[in-house]
């Protein structure tokens, strides 16, 4: 694992970029990531009969860990990387797989998540997005938000509602589906972020034709699906590394003697190496087909709470980096995707047996 | 980590039905308990008539004895006295020792379980490099005092003139503090374990308004965040202890823990009410033995200092600081 570090540190000095804060988010360069396919750090855990390296998890994982602390421009196949791989070889047909993870190990494909709605945030299950049935497929009608990258990727997994709520089971009737954003119908729209930046959309869909080969996984299966992948999504280097080169600046930058001395740089390093130990507990626990979810909900909270405490440190020791506009500007985001800090806090909570 | 199934089933059951004494007495019963089984010298080489274990058995001794608010003089015993004596090359048997590094006027305050100890192994400097004695506490004045939770922490003044020492490696006397500070972070995480149970304990039985603590969500929240900082206190003690030792990863580990028992005890109190600060309640057994225990082996704000000088001094290299290859 350590020569592997070495190789991608090797490959990351070799290579041109501005090192930014969360650049898994709004890094966005083809280049880049088909420079890392080339290096088959893309799509590595997919199995070599798709075109992936067919590595483990763990070994995703150092290679992330490393992209990610060097601030690489890596968001453009992050979201096929990191979940629609797993979910296409967790749910997906074999033409599915035959059809997208090629290209996405070859840094050619890529996705966006559409999840959230306008009325739908932390409460996922109360999506209003329709699929109705349809001669060979089915018609997707509703509006999703804060989907990363639509602008850019070629496809998105949507997630909507197959048959009406009926009775308690808010989660039954719901589905996933793998949707071209070049379908006649889709209209997407920039949701310009208050640094002025676009990375969100909100994506509108009007009557766009899914074919029956494009379900992903089973028709009703969605909540389970989607569900079943969030300890992935929640445990990475992505969760706690987002303002690393801020850090590291600071603290270079304190070295000079250009920033006072402050020891919360101490305590942040502390728990930055520490949550690298948990994470990649979580990381052993999933390859090993165990469930985290508690353990991934712990590094969330952890993790994100850490990342915006690191963009407080560096303003308040007077840091002049760039990367600390960007750091507060995204901070409020940090404890909101991929599930709020206080969602993460009731997932724990059920995992103590706090609450049903 | 994994230990042998009958150690941990040993380790479990000799703590079975004991509970925390009053104001740190020594529970001499259960001292001679231990010793009898072979867990008072449990990493001492079996050559010195020790057990011959490592750090991962001792962690899960010291956490099983934490995690029932036991104070009992096992790190300090073997861990710290014991360690010395066999890098000192000196003999060691089953009395009960303490140990600590004297400052050059022959003094060290704070000293854990000294009152209790058959005999008080020092370390101290002289203008040769370092020296180790194995000391009859007849031969020094021990001034009693107790930390926060009541466990003893006494000064000691020796004689040096008088004293001759065994000359030992000058690293000794850091790895000394390195092993003090891992142990009270194991400890520490040991008894936040046992906190948060009571606190999941406490809200699911204890009703208000008409309905459990635990369904009141700002509860739950302070739980969780007693959860999380445990487990991340766990998880760097446990890294210590598997990749070994080192001035980083044991400050890591302090820090983290020392951070996590803010949060754990402040919210562990503020979920029992005012029935958890009474004497009569188990929480403070645990509470104030984390605390106390804090401020052995170095201060929080020391362990920081220490991360800090290893992040302004690495030239711009701090990943590899916190990932070396």
């Amino acid at each position: 694992m350590k020569d592997l570090r070495a190789k991608v540190r090797a490959f990351l000095r070799s290579r041109r970029f501005v090192p930014a804060v969360d650049a898994w988010h709004g890094g966005w360069d083809e280049d880049f990531t088909r420079d890392l396919a080339r290096h088959h750090w893309v799509g590595m855990t997919i199995p070599r009969q798709y075109g992936g390296a067919g590595r483990t998890f763990l070994e995703r994982w150092a290679v992330t860990e490393e992209l990610l602390a060097a601030g690489a421009p890596v968001a453009a196949h992050w979201i096929a990387d990191r979940q629609v791989a797993p979910s296409l070889l967790a749910f997906g047909t074999d033409e599915q797989r035959h059809a997208f993870l090629p290209p996405i190990a070859r840094g050619e494909c890529f996705f966006a998540i559409g999840m959230s709605e306008p009325d739908s945030g932390s409460d996922l299950a109360s999506v209003r997005t329709r699929a109705d049935r349809a001669d060979g497929g089915w018609l997707l009608t509703g509006t999703k938000v804060w989907t990363t990258g639509a602008h850019r990727a070629h496809g998105f997994i949507v997630l909507a509602r197959t048959s009406p709520q009926a009775g308690a089971d808010r989660h039954a009737g719901l589905s996933q589906f793998i949707v071209d954003l070049r379908t006649p119908g889709v209209t997407i729209r920039p949701i310009v972020s208050m640094g002025g930046e676009h990375h969100f959309n909100e994506v509108v869909l009007a009557d766009v034709f899914v074919p029956d080969t494009r379900v992903l996984g089973r028709i009703g299966d969605g909540w389970r699906q989607v569900t079943s992948e969030l300890g992935y999504e929640r445990s990475g280097p992505e969760r706690f590394l987002s303002t690393l080169p801020l850090l590291a600046e600071t603290a270079a930058a304190t070295g000079r003697g250009e920033l006072p001395r402050h020891p919360d740089l101490g305590r942040h390093i502390a728990r930055l190496a520490a949550l690298r130990h948990l994470s990649h507990g979580v990381a052993s626990s999933l390859q090993a087909g165990r469930p985290a979810d508690t353990e991934a909900a712990l590094v969330k909270v952890l993790g994100t709470t850490l990342e915006g405490d690191i963009a407080e440190l560096a303003d308040h020791v007077g840091a002049a980096s760039p990367l600390l506009r960007t750091a507060l500007l995204r901070r409020p985001g940090f404890t909101l995707r991929g599930g709020s800090g206080e969602i993460l806090r009731g997932v724990i909570a059920r995992g103590l047996g706090l609450r049903a | 980590m994994t230990i042998d199934p009958v150690l941990l089933d040993l380790m479990t059951s000799v703590f079975a039905d004991r509970g925390p004494t009053p104001h740190g007495v020594l529970d001499r019963a259960l001292w001679d308990t231990l010793s009898s089984c072979g867990l008072t010298r449990l990493t001492t080489p079996e050559h010195s008539g020790g057990s011959g274990a490592t750090w991962t058995e001792a962690a899960v001794l010291l956490r099983a004895a934490a995690a029932r608010g036991l104070a009992l003089p096992l790190a300090e015993n073997d861990l710290l006295a014991g360690w010395l004596l066999t890098e000192a090359g000196l003999p060691s048997d089953d009395i009960l020792r303490t140990a600590c590094v004297l400052e050059p006027a022959g003094t060290a305050r704070g000293v854990p379980w000294a009152r209790d100890a058959g005999r008080i192994v020092a370390l101290w400097q002289t203008g040769d490099g370092w020296l180790v004695a194995d000391l009859d506490p007849a031969s020094v004045h021990v001034t009693r005092g107790t930390n926060l939770a009541g466990e003893p922490r006494d000064d000691v003044a020796a004689d040096l003139a008088a004293t001759r020492g065994v000359p030992v490696a000058c690293h000794l006397a850091e790895e000394f503090v390195l092993r003090g500070a891992l142990a009270r972070a194991l400890q520490m995480t040991g008894a936040m374990e046992s906190v948060l149970r009571l606190c999941v304990t406490h809200a699911t039985t204890r009703t208000q308004f008409g309905r459990p603590l635990a369904r009141f969500q700002p509860v739950q929240h302070l739980i969780a965040d007693i959860a999380a900082e445990t487990s991340l206190a766990r998880a760097a003690a446990d890294a210590c202890v598997r990749e070994g030792l080192t001035p980083l990863s044991v400050a890591v580990a302090r820090s983290c823990a020392g951070h996590a028992a803010t949060t754990v005890v402040r919210n562990a109190h503020q979920v029992h009410g005012a029935m958890g600060t009474t004497a009569e309640h188990s929480l403070h057994t645990l509470t104030l033995a984390i605390l106390g225990w804090r401020a052995d082996y170095g201060s929080l704000h020391e362990w920081d200092e220490r991360l800090t000088t290893a992040a302004v001094t690495a030239g711009g290299e701090l990943w590899a600081l916190i990932a070396p290859v």
